[in-house]
């Protein structure tokens, strides 16, 4: 069965094109996918993303737990900080990107991908053994909306939020006598917070943040400009660009590896040996230098033989290009600068390797 | 739209003009694709079978193949549109045919064509 938001009533006043995504009915836009992209980057956009999961992890021993299922070192994170991990498999493959934040010592709460949460769950379970931790899952008692863009802060301000958390961390707060979660993140490379509440306040809050954001001009935001908005910013999406024979070193993901990490996870000894070793094929940044769109799957070449495939093309609004990521062979003779062709129908198409990010993010405030 | 043209099921029309026929896709397709990115047009002089590829129209999430409902050799394209291809999304502009094309398709190429209060009653 297709699940729904609690906003789900709410999409559909707004006039909104529904699909199915991920087991949920979600809006892909409300208007037009490129104005509610250009709205975002210019001035403030809402985000339904309650389908997305929650699962709360307490107990004393909720560090050592997530300490052994992602590379990044728990150890290090401090009351109200939040980190991007990679949950790895044995191999240290990609079973699903997280951001974990420490609520309080021995409680945090994980957002994992709408589609993976409840595989998720159950390998969390599969890795507690012994220690002494509850995993929760709230996914179904708990609704996010995401408010992005350069006005998005003056806009959750006017709310009676009294100081915003700085990036990539969480506080509780009140709007409207309603305790929420509001946290400093984002999908977009735009600054602006997440806010994550009890379903049963999630229509007051969109309406209320619809209502006040009149005078920034805010605009419901779909699933379609979500993903030309993360793709510009160059995060990865999972099922797209991440997948559990990939591993965070393969996907460009070294930065939010710890190196010294010193106690044991899962996928550990791969991934250092892939830090150390380098990899096979690794994910690149390309532009489109004849006209053409590159899409998920299709072919990379380069010199007549096929060296890779694209896992997220598109056009890119804010450059006024097309762009998209790739996995290619690891070559000496291929880097940034370098011309590739993405085959099109049978056809080849000049593309150039670029630096990623596509654009300058504007979220590290 | 005109309600003289003829549709196809996978939301193509063709309307007869002056002994050749404009051929473009609906304005429910145009509605279902969004934001249109990227035409892709046939060069004039090729010719094709009935229900061929013979277009590409992609929005922002996807590549849509269209397909000419008709038999026919293509005498003309829409060169403004794949200039400019947001032009399809616009209301005030009225020439959203894809390409013209001649052809001496029989009576049979016709069959599954359906008048466009036919094609509207289909969609709904």
């Amino acid at each position: 069965m297709v699940k729904q938001t609690i906003l789900h009533d709410e999409h559909i006043k707004l006039g909104a094109k529904m699909v199915d995504f991920a087991g949920w009915h979600m809006p892909v836009q409300y208007a037009s996918i490129i104005e509610e992209h250009n709205n975002v980057r210019n001035n403030v956009g809402l985000f339904d993303v309650s389908h997305m999961g929650e699962i709360f992890v307490k107990g004393k021993d909720s560090l050592t737990l997530l300490n052994k299922l992602v590379p990044q070192d728990i150890s290090k994170l401090i009351v109200s900080k939040a980190v991007y991990c990679q949950l790895t498999n044995l191999n240290g493959g990609i079973k699903d990107d997280w951001i974990i934040y420490k609520l309080e010592d021995d409680a945090y709460l994980i957002i994992a991908n709408a589609s993976m949460t409840e595989q998720d769950v159950n390998w969390v379970a599969l890795n507690k053994g012994d220690l002494d931790v509850e995993i929760i899952n709230e996914s179904h008692n708990y609704s996010m909306i995401a408010i992005q863009g350069p006005k998005a802060c003056d806009l959750i301000t006017d709310l009676g939020i009294t100081s915003i958390p700085d990036f990539f961390t969480i506080k509780k707060d009140v709007i409207n006598n309603i305790e929420v979660f509001v946290s400093r993140t984002g999908y977009t490379g735009e600054d602006g917070v997440e806010i994550i509440l009890k379903n049963r306040y999630a229509v007051e809050i969109w309406n209320l943040l619809l209502k006040k954001g009149q005078v920034y001009g805010v605009k419901p935001i779909g699933l379609g400009a979500r993903d030309t908005l993360r793709l510009e910013a160059s995060m990865p999406l999972y099922g797209n660009d991440l997948d559990e024979s990939t591993t965070p070193i393969e996907a460009g993901l070294t930065w939010s590896v710890d190196k010294d990490k010193s106690v044991d996870y899962n996928g550990k000894s791969n991934i250092l040996q892939h830090i150390q070793n380098g990899t096979e094929r690794k994910l690149i940044g390309f532009r489109m230098i004849d006209k053409g769109i590159a899409r998920h799957e299709y072919e990379v070449w380069h010199n007549n033989d096929k060296i890779g495939v694209v896992t997220s093309g598109g056009i890119s609004p804010t450059r006024g290009d097309n762009i998209g990521l790739a996995y290619i062979k690891t070559l000496d003779n291929l880097s940034v600068g370098s011309t590739i062709q993405i085959k099109i129908r049978d056809k080849f198409y000049n593309a150039e390797i670029i630096k990623r990010p596509f654009i300058q993010k504007r979220n590290k405030k | 739209m005109n309600e003289n043209i003829l549709c196809t099921k996978t939301h193509e029309y063709l309307l007869e003009n002056n002994g050749q026929y404009e051929v473009g896709i609906t304005d429910y397709a145009i509605e279902q694709l969004g934001d249109i990115v990227f035409i892709e047009l046939p060069e004039v002089g090729t010719a094709f079978s009935k229900n061929e590829v013979f277009a590409t129209i992609e929005s922002v999430k996807a590549a849509s193949e269209i397909y000419l409902p008709i038999s026919g050799e293509v005498v003309e394209i829409n060169e403004e549109v794949v200039d400019s291809p947001e032009l399809l999304n616009d209301d005030s502009y009225n020439k959203k045919w894809l390409v013209k094309i001649t052809s001496t398709a029989d009576q049979l190429e016709f069959s599954d064509l359906l008048d466009y209060s036919d094609y509207k009653e289909e969609i709904e």
